[in-house]
């Protein structure tokens, strides 16, 4: 249990805490540390603090869940300002009223906050059909490493006055400011949602997850699990080696047409127990879905792929390890693996060898939210180093200079 | 530059580009003294159109070791001096730049250079059902380098989205020679996402050489409607509730009477003249479920006192209403000499306040001013209407101009949705951002670009040049 007024970050600190109220108080937060030579580490409701190396330096935590205010909600514009310490499912429960949504999925949405989910760029199933953050953060404003805070773009949706830094912040990890605010371009509620699940056997999934690509169907979600993930929701899934959700989201019409369309593209295909849940029956699992992929104890990785490739990816990675937990975002090239058991660090590593081998052929990479503290430093926690390394380095030392905010946790500022 | 310094570089760059590669006498540059933008022109020193990434680096390392700036140029449908060689220098064409490289449906990307028509794109993408989704009126001509500079926009974005949305990776020539890749064919690659801010950048950055662009599949099927009414405020009352509703047209465009009136003499698609506006509102996506989407549409322009709406009976039809629109800028050229159309955006809510507000300052400046644009993301185009010869007609339109600009600042709106900031708005840029705001742009085009040799004089404004409008060298600041 964390001291009121202390934060740890994986086994560094106690870090002091601090909390402020307002943008000022954080100003004032960042002048004193910069002055000091003390580093500063942004939380928010700590979902996803295990992300990223241990803290390099000694430094204060800024709790950003004093920030909750809902500055502007034209809601007929279909935008919304927030500061950024709200949570996403207070977020969630406003919009819902106006029926809106921001149409990406957050695990943990009651603890974690807008900010933390830009910082890490939090993603789920919906991704396939709608898109990640960076297709809905219009306008942000950062506390910069001089205590000011700077904006960009707006609170239109469709601007392109001055450098677009909202891209630049989201998957930072923090490490070029604390995001203050943030404006969002939202979409409405679907009228209705279905999801279709079947099972396969392995020697089958290349051939259906092919012809699922070329469905005359549009779906805004398209996962796979493998079997251990599968039973491990219970959720009445088929109990085959791999198991494929296909989503739907769109009016009445729209989704009907789509779940009996896609049972007639599958009719004789080599699957078993083809079933669909509609409206509220689709929403235990569409929820299981989305808190799955954060649901790793000891070790996570996420590797990004050719879309193509998750299928001989997935059957790889079983191969290494009989009790990895899998689960793919297959339309998008997401692939999250989940390893609990008690493995060596020398056989973790070899395993993780392997598959960044695979995931860097099919043009991605393998990354490792979550490993155990004392493994963060022996295993490539950011993956596979590519190509442009060197020009986030000068972005980096562009925009934070000294290197204040989260140094060492994140693959620039080490 | 001295004439003896500008033989040897030219030689230099001969060396890389081939004769053929190289432009350098001053009726050959005249082409390229100004963009879509004509208010400004200045010639550049020397035009070269490189054929690979390598001639670009060794161009790029020319300039740096000469010390003369550069700039990269698509096809120069530019409409804010984005091309505009400010202070001259080498100006690289990428027009010859222009394979296809590669197209991977089962992934969803094509990669290609940066001198590949927009419209090439998607034309060789269509046999298999599939597009580029960002499609600016002018993609018959404009480049997807350009595309990428710009973050174009286009009709189709309200549902789509702009260029940013589709751009997965990069090739690219930094200012000092270097080359990086970006992004790629894969999502979420780890690391700051360097691809989403060189995008919209407007050459400031460098200059890309290779593009990843996301693919999308076709709709299966389109409603495209024309709502007919006697105002402008029936129309954008329409707009308004048409989003409220929350239904996400795949367009929603708006023309008022003056424009339609050049875009019937021009393309006889039968438009109704005496009519205040007209809304073009499309639905795309699967066939069922489109016609209930129609319907809400047309109930929603009915209330708002619609005196009829049309539906294209077929896909000729279609196609030639969505020529009328794209091509509406051409028609132009039946109203008046010279033209300048603006790009600001406001809350959509505010749609109808601001196109009254457009009357009102055409009134007071005594200047024609017509309006097609994308009315779904509240993203006007008035259309001024001008001759050029007379000074005193021109700085009358640069006044209007401004009003207009100033009032989608107050109501929280932008000066630009898809044009870029170029030259033609840098002065607007201190109105939209505090100096703060514009210091960390600068630290981040510093990271880029810090000797600023790479598109001078772009977007931001200098530190302590206050550039007025008047002064020579600058003949408007819009």
């Amino acid at each position: 249990m964390d001291d009121i007024n202390a934060c740890r970050i994986d086994d560094f600190g106690p870090l002091s805490l601090v909390r402020p109220q307002s943008v000022p108080q954080i100003g004032d937060i960042v002048r004193r540390a910069a002055a000091e030579g003390q580093a500063i580490y942004p939380v928010g409701g700590r979902t996803l603090l295990h992300i990223g190396l241990p803290p390099a330096r000694p430094g204060v935590a800024v709790d950003l869940r004093g920030l909750v205010q809902v500055l502007d909600y034209p809601a007929r514009d279909m935008t919304v300002t927030v500061q950024a310490g709200i949570t996403v499912a207070q977020l969630q429960a406003l919009l819902a009223t106006e029926n809106q949504r921001l149409p990406i999925d957050v695990p943990n949405a009651e603890q974690a906050t807008l900010g933390g989910v830009l910082a890490t760029n939090v993603s789920g199933p919906r991704r396939f059909g709608f898109g990640t953050l960076r297709d809905y953060v219009i306008g942000i404003r950062i506390i910069n490493d001089q205590g000011q805070e700077v904006k960009a773009g707006g609170r239109v949706v469709k601007n392109v006055a001055g450098y677009d830094l909202c891209k630049l912040h989201i998957g930072a990890l923090g490490t070029l400011g604390i995001i203050s605010q943030v404006t969002l371009k939202l979409r409405p509620l679907p009228e209705c949602t279905s999801l279709v699940t079947f099972g396969c056997e392995t020697a089958a999934l290349d051939h259906l997850l092919d012809q699922l690509h070329a469905t005359r169907t549009r779906p805004v979600c398209l996962d796979l699990l493998n079997r251990a993930v599968a039973s491990e929701l219970r959720m009445d899934l088929p109990e085959t080696p791999w198991v494929i959700v296909v989503g739907f989201e769109d009016n009445n019409a729209a989704v009907s047409w789509q779940v009996r369309q896609l049972f007639q593209e599958l009719a004789h295909e080599d699957i078993q127990g083809l079933e669909a849940r509609a409206g509220s029956a689709s929403e235990p699992l569409w929820r299981s879905l989305v808190e799955h992929t954060a649901s790793g104890r000891r070790l996570t990785f996420k590797a990004n792929l050719l879309p193509h490739a998750v299928s001989s990816f997935c059957r790889q990675a079983e191969e290494l390890s009989a009790s990895m937990r899998l689960h793919a975002h297959a339309g998008s090239g997401i692939v999250y693996g989940h390893l609990d058991s008690d493995l060596t660090l020398p056989r973790v590593a070899a395993m993780l060898k392997e598959l960044t081998e695979a995931a860097v052929r099919a043009e991605g990479n393998l990354l490792l939210p979550r490993c155990p503290v004392e493994w963060k430093r022996e295993l490539p926690l950011w993956g596979h180093e590519r190509g442009d390394l060197w020009l986030m380095r000068q972005v980096k030392d562009k925009l934070d200079p000294q290197n204040l905010f989260n140094p060492g946790r994140f693959l620039v500022g080490t | 530059m001295s004439s003896l310094s500008t033989i040897t570089l030219i030689d230099r760059l001969r060396t890389i580009v081939g004769r053929e590669g190289i432009l350098t006498s001053p009726s050959e540059l005249l082409v390229y003294e100004c963009d879509g933008f004509t208010i400004e022109k200045n010639k550049p020193d020397v035009v070269v159109f490189p054929t690979s990434t390598e001639q670009v680096v060794q161009i790029v390392k020319v300039c740096n070791e000469w010390d003369v700036p550069f700039l990269p140029r698509g096809a120069g449908t530019s409409l804010a001096g984005g091309c505009l060689p400010v202070g001259g220098g080498v100006m690289i064409t990428l027009s010859r730049m222009k394979r296809i490289l590669e197209v991977d449906y089962r992934n969803r990307y094509a990669v290609v250079e940066p001198g590949v028509i927009n419209l090439w794109l998607t034309n060789h993408l269509k046999p298999q059902g599939w597009h580029f989704a960002p499609d600016p009126s002018s993609q018959g001509a404009c480049t997807i380098g350009g595309n990428v500079a710009t973050n174009s926009g286009g009709p189709h974005t309200l549902k789509y989205g702009v260029t940013v949305n589709h751009v997965l990776g990069l090739e690219f020539v930094l200012p000092d020679g270097r080359v990086a890749c970006t992004g790629g064919p894969t999502e979420d690659n780890p690391g700051y996402d360097l691809t989403g801010v060189i995008v919209g950048s407007e050459g400031t950055f460098g200059i890309a050489t290779k593009v990843w662009v996301r693919i999308t599949r076709n709709p299966e099927a389109y409603r495209t409607l024309l709502g007919v009414f006697e105002t402008v405020d029936d129309a954008t009352n329409t707009i308004s509730d048409i989003i409220g509703a929350g239904i996400v047209p795949a367009a929603l465009e708006m023309l008022d009477q003056l424009i339609l009136q050049a875009v019937e003499a021009a393309f006889h698609f039968g438009f109704p003249l005496d009519a205040g506006a007209v809304l073009i509102m499309e639905v795309d996506g699967l066939e069922a479920g489109l016609d209930s989407e129609a319907e809400r549409i047309i109930a929603i322009a009915k209330k708002n006192h619609a005196r009829e709406v049309r539906r294209a009976a077929n896909e000729a039809e279609r196609l030639l209403l969505w020529k009328s629109r794209k091509q509406a800028f051409g028609a132009v050229g039946r109203l008046a000499p010279s033209y300048c159309t603006q790009d600001g955006v406001v809350p959509r809510t505010c749609l109808p306040h601001i196109l009254r507000q457009i009357q009102r300052i055409g009134e007071k400046y005594n200047i024609r001013i017509c309006n097609v644009f994308h009315a779904g993301d509240g993203n006007i185009h008035p259309i001024l209407l001008f001759d050029e010869r007379d000074p005193e007609q021109v700085k009358r339109v640069l006044d209007a101009s401004r009003e207009i600009l100033d009032e989608c600042i107050r109501v929280g709106g932008s000066v630009t949705g898809e044009h870029g900031i170029g030259v033609e708005k840098i002065d607007f840029m201190p109105k939209l951002f505090s100096p703060e705001d514009l210091a960390m742009m600068m630290r981040l085009r510093a990271a880029f670009n810090p000797e600023g040799r790479c598109s001078p004089r772009k977007m931001l404004p200098t530190a302590g040049a206050c550039i007025e409008p008047s002064k020579a060298g600058r003949r408007a600041a819009l």
